[in-house]
């Protein structure tokens, strides 16, 4: 490893003329709207005025999933992007499948250790970027569900605009109050990968973990937690009739808000700025409501690096992927999007206090951040997720009873992992 | 039609009338249609320059009551270098299309004209292209791609479609039904096969291939997964690949109106080529049905 | 590969070369001028289908590195996996929601528009319009249509006093919502061929028909549609082909759900590859599918060509 770090020395000291730049890929997915992809687009550029070392070709690649699917076939021929910007909770499946290098060694090479490297990072991200003991990801931009509510409408209703429901049962009152025939009171995203995070939110707000955040291969989901979690969804709609029924996609909820058919909704705090761009009432973000204690999981993106690079490629991938992690790149984008900045040290600049006293929403989200766990990562995440999403939408539709489908998703779910856990914690002497 | 005999004349003027009826049932029954199946894009049209971007009662609406903006439009192309999009995308679709009747056009007349072993077995084997599943082909293509050392350029995202197979099909039926006479006569003359064809075959074939560059356009122009997979800088993007960095979002909300502006500078080049061309168009895909 | 061949052979020269050479050009010739698309078909089809035949015998377990040998076992692996045995089901319901509907109204718009006239022309114009639409932009205006509660669709149900439905959201509804979209899409497409099928058809035997006093519905029932097999195979393999290999829509709107409602073959092979590291059994999926389209064609086209000799 000691010639890696002289080389990485070399590189940096070495004259520009006689040593050729070093080129790299970056790969980055838009989750929120076209304006990130311009100022994503417009930081590499100042990166690469800023030094001579490394020259980086940023490349927008659609979504998470577009982003995966690309990044991974671009490795497998021979072209591995050095950084990639990955959805969170993929971090886990992409070690497993073997897509990505440890950052240990280059963490060696800069005479640091993990623990000191995490040590400006909030507690909650620190799982999600380890995997078996070693660093695998950089967090990079993170979010919370937040509880979304229309002020006016909780004028209209006889309720406390400043005071929104804290707890499942005030929600539920909350939410009859403010239901009426043409507009519903509770609204949650419900397509694929947004469903199984609320589930999760819901279910770790109601006492329960949703997976083993130390072993890839359990989920809790036939469990009291997350059967409380989905009967209280199922009871939503059917009981309560303060939800639509059926399933609902994020777009779809945010818009229905935006127009003022739903009152409230969970959603993440990466839609804040795009929410108080195009809201035209008055709106108020709260913690999510809690039945047995407060907590969130972290969503979000994390900065990965592909096998397959050359030792200059992987330094030079390094050296972007701290300064995107510097605390004042990290800063600036959390202003500019609305996720929170997974580095503390940016909050104690003054362009933060100044943002934050102007943004009192951005203030909701980060006071919640104390509550936050990781988010799940298993074997197989994706179906493994599936595996409950499919049964939660089922009880949405009035197809399924919550027991039922709890039982049914936990069946699947342990099919789905099982031969990851026969190799591991079932494999014994 | 009726047993009772009057007249020819009263029944031709009888039938004449129900004819003029029939006619208008059907215009009527076309309006109707044609509204329907317009409504996705008058939509769009109005949304496009509705100051409401995002949502609010009146997203909804067909009708263009407000006052109209090019806020859309203007984010749309802040939102993405447009003028590069148009030209990558015509360079990828239009440079398809040349190679592509250059390889369907010989292939065609091979399977048309000349006879040789394994001539069926070898055009169904052609056909074997209609049938793969763009999405298993990305990582084996994507690595061809690399080999051939075109990864990140435009010629990488044409390659895979230089050869079609659907073309040299429509060319193969197009020349069956030119009669022989015409290029047997040229042959006489002394004319090589090549100048046959390119003489003779060619020039009688323009519907069929016209017919075919229609349907070759419209799906290049269109294309999003392959062209992301194979390009890596913002200047050789096309145009899908522009708007799907604001259409698609995973988290949060979407912008309709930004998202229909997109929409429609995505589709206007090939709407105006049709909308100038279309009796040619569809002459063209009429005479390539012609049999000889 | 044009101006190379004819460098070889001038025509002067070509005439007055003895008779053995000109008969091993003749005996080359099909193979140079297919050589360009064989190449290249063989580049990025055939090496394709290669590896996935090559990959549908071999299991990568996720996680491990290994690759084995399992003979058939991705294929029972498949059968036994109730997505994919409901993307089976689901596939063969929107193919009979798709491919009759579409090609109907193809047959119908084409009859409708037969005629050259400026009305038709504007009418033909919009028919093709969603056939032209990218299918990114497509899927995310659908969805604004389809919006519960305040999209386009729902919105204008209201003002007829209708209730909505959830049309992406409903497992019983979204597939048909599916179903709807890819009609729409397809059936101006479709038209096109109608229009250039109808043009074939010998005008006497229509006059004839009409003489022998056929009303509209016979004339078509019992001599244009026949008239038209040709065509109607042709373009029954080109829908056919189309619902096994267009997914785009399903990947924007639904991603397979609610609760694999909409989930289709081809998109359980994308999700199976790209999501669940199946490899294995996404290459036996596809090899289904591709040896069922090729069955399914050849049967077509010989079909068509017959019907073909037949009208001629």
């Amino acid at each position: 490893m000691r010639w890696i770090k002289s080389l990485a020395v070399a590189v940096a000291l070495a004259p520009t003329a006689t040593w050729a730049q070093t080129k790299i890929d970056f790969f980055f997915p838009v989750p929120v709207d076209g304006k990130l992809s311009r100022e994503m687009t417009r930081l590499v550029k100042v990166y690469n005025d800023s030094q001579k070392e490394v020259a980086v070709t940023a490349a927008y690649t659609g979504s998470y999933d577009d982003t995966k699917l690309k990044a991974q076939a671009a490795a497998k021929a021979g072209k591995p992007p050095a950084v990639v910007l990955m959805s969170a909770n993929f971090v886990l499946d992409l070690k497993l499948a073997g897509d990505i290098v440890s950052l240990e060694p280059l963490l060696k090479a800069d005479g640091t250790t993990k623990a000191k490297f995490l040590d400006d990072f909030w507690p909650a991200v620190h799982a999600n970027a380890i995997v078996d003991g070693d660093l695998y990801a950089i967090p990079f931009q993170n979010s919370t569900p937040l509880l979304y509510y229309n002020k006016d409408h909780f004028k209209e209703a006889g309720l406390d605009p400043e005071k929104p429901p804290q707890t499942w049962a005030e929600l539920v009152d909350a939410a009859k109050k403010l239901t009426r025939s043409d507009r519903m009171g509770f609204g949650l995203p419900e397509g694929y990968d947004y469903m199984g995070w609320i589930m999760e939110a819901l279910s770790m707000s109601n006492g329960g973990r949703y997976f083993n955040e130390e072993y890839g291969g359990e989920v809790y989901y036939d469990t009291p937690s997350m059967l409380g979690a989905a009967q209280f969804v199922e009871d939503l709609v059917f009981k309560h009739k303060v939800m639509a029924q059926g399933v609902v996609e994020g777009p779809a909820l945010s818009t229905t808000f935006l127009a003022g058919k739903v009152s409230m909704m969970l959603l993440s705090t990466g839609s804040l700025s795009f929410v108080r761009d195009n809201m035209k009432q008055p709106f108020g973000v709260a913690f999510v409501p809690r039945n047995v204690r407060n907590a969130v999981p972290i969503g979000g993106g994390s900065l990965v690096m592909f096998k397959g690079l050359s030792e200059e490629q992987k330094a030079a991938g390094w050296k972007f992927a701290k300064w995107l992690s510097s605390t004042e790149t990290l800063g600036g984008w959390s202003r500019f999007t609305g996720y929170f900045s997974p580095r503390k040290s940016p909050y104690d600049t003054a362009e933060m206090k100044d943002f934050m006293a102007k943004n009192p929403e951005a203030k909701v989200a980060l006071d919640q951040l104390p509550y936050a766990k990781p988010w799940f990562a298993t074997y197989q995440t994706v179906a493994v997720r599936k595996a409950l999403e499919d049964e939660i939408q089922a009880v949405l539709n009035g197809k399924k009873k919550a027991p039922q489908a709890v039982k049914d998703a936990q069946k699947n779910a342990d099919a789905l992992m099982k031969p990851y856990v026969d190799q591991t914690a079932l494999k014994l002497p | 039609m009726t047993a009772e005999t009057g007249s020819l004349h009263s029944a031709s003027l009888r039938s004449g009338r129900r004819r003029q009826r029939s006619a208008l049932v059907v215009a009527g029954l076309m309006a109707i249609t044609a509204f329907l199946w317009s409504t996705p894009f008058l939509w769009t049209l109005v949304a496009s320059f509705r100051p409401e971007t995002a949502g609010g009662i009146g997203m909804a609406s067909l009708l263009p009551d407000y006052i109209p903006t090019l806020d859309n439009f203007r984010n749309a192309f802040e939102s993405g270098d447009f003028a590069v999009y148009y030209v990558n995308t015509a360079i990828v679709a239009f440079g398809i299309l040349a190679v592509q009747i250059v390889t369907i056009s010989l292939a065609g007349y091979a399977f048309a004209r000349l006879s040789f072993p394994g001539r069926e077995t070898i055009f169904y084997v052609f056909l074997l292209q209609l049938m793969l599943v763009p999405p298993i082909l990305i990582v084996p293509n994507l690595r061809t791609i690399v080999d051939l050392g075109l990864y990140g350029s435009l010629a990488g995202v044409m390659a895979p479609y230089f050869a079609s197979a659907f073309g040299t099909f429509l060319m193969r039926q197009t020349f069956r039904q030119i009669p022989r006479d015409f290029e047997e006569a040229a042959v006489i003359d002394g004319a090589h096969w090549g100048q046959a064809l390119w003489h003779v075959l060619l020039p009688m074939a323009k519907p069929g291939l016209i017919a075919f560059s229609l349907v070759s356009l419209m799906a290049h122009w269109n294309e999003f997964l392959w062209p992301l997979m194979v390009l890596n800088e913002p200047r050789t993007h096309t145009l899908t690949i522009g708007l799907a960095t604001f259409a698609l979002s995973t988290e949060g909300g979407r912008e309709w109106g930004l998202l229909a502006a997109g929409t429609l500078l995505v589709m206007a080049p090939l709407l105006l080529l049709f909308a100038i061309f279309q009796r040619q168009f569809v002459n063209s895909f009429m005479f390539a049905g012609l049999k000889g | 590969m044009t101006s190379v061949a004819a460098a070889q052979a001038p025509f002067d020269a070509s005439h007055a070369r003895p008779v053995s050479g000109h008969r091993l050009q003749r005996r080359l010739l099909p193979w140079l001028l297919l050589a360009p698309s064989l190449l290249l078909l063989a580049a990025f089809t055939y090496l394709p289908i290669g590896r996935v035949a090559w990959e549908s015998l071999h299991d990568k377990p996720h996680a491990t590195g290994k690759t084995l040998f399992v003979g058939l076992g991705n294929y029972t692996a498949l059968f036994a996996d109730k997505a994919f045995t409901q993307s089976v089901a689901n596939n063969l319901i929107y193919a009979a929601g798709t491919v009759p509907a579409s090609m109907a109204l193809a047959l119908l718009f084409a009859l409708a528009v037969q005629r050259a006239t400026r009305f038709n022309a504007i009418m033909r114009a919009i028919l093709l319009f969603p056939s032209m639409v990218p299918l990114v932009a497509a899927a995310s205006l659908f969805f604004f249509i389809f919006l519960p509660g305040v999209g386009l669709f729902d919105h204008y149900l209201a003002k007829l006093g209708v209730r909505g439905a959830n049309w992406l959201g409903d497992p019983d509804v979204a597939l048909w919502s599916l179903i709807g979209i890819t009609v729409w899409k397809n059936a101006g497409y479709y038209m096109l061929f109608y229009l250039a099928g109808l043009t074939t058809l010998p005008g006497e035997v229509l006059e004839a028909a009409t003489i022998d006093g056929c009303n509209a519905w016979q004339r078509l029932r019992y001599v244009i549609v026949p008239l038209l097999a040709p065509t109607t195979a042709f373009v029954l393999v080109i829908a056919l082909i189309n619902v096994l290999t267009q997914v785009d829509h399903v990947i924007v709107l639904t991603k397979g759900g609610p609760s694999n409602s909409t989930k289709l073959v081809l998109y359980y092979i994308y999700e199976q590859a790209h999501e669940n590291f199946a490899y294995g059994k996404a290459a036996a999926a596809s090899l289904l599918s591709v040896s069922f389209l090729l069955a399914l064609s050849v049967f077509s086209l010989k079909t068509m060509e017959r019907g073909a000799h037949a009208a001629s």
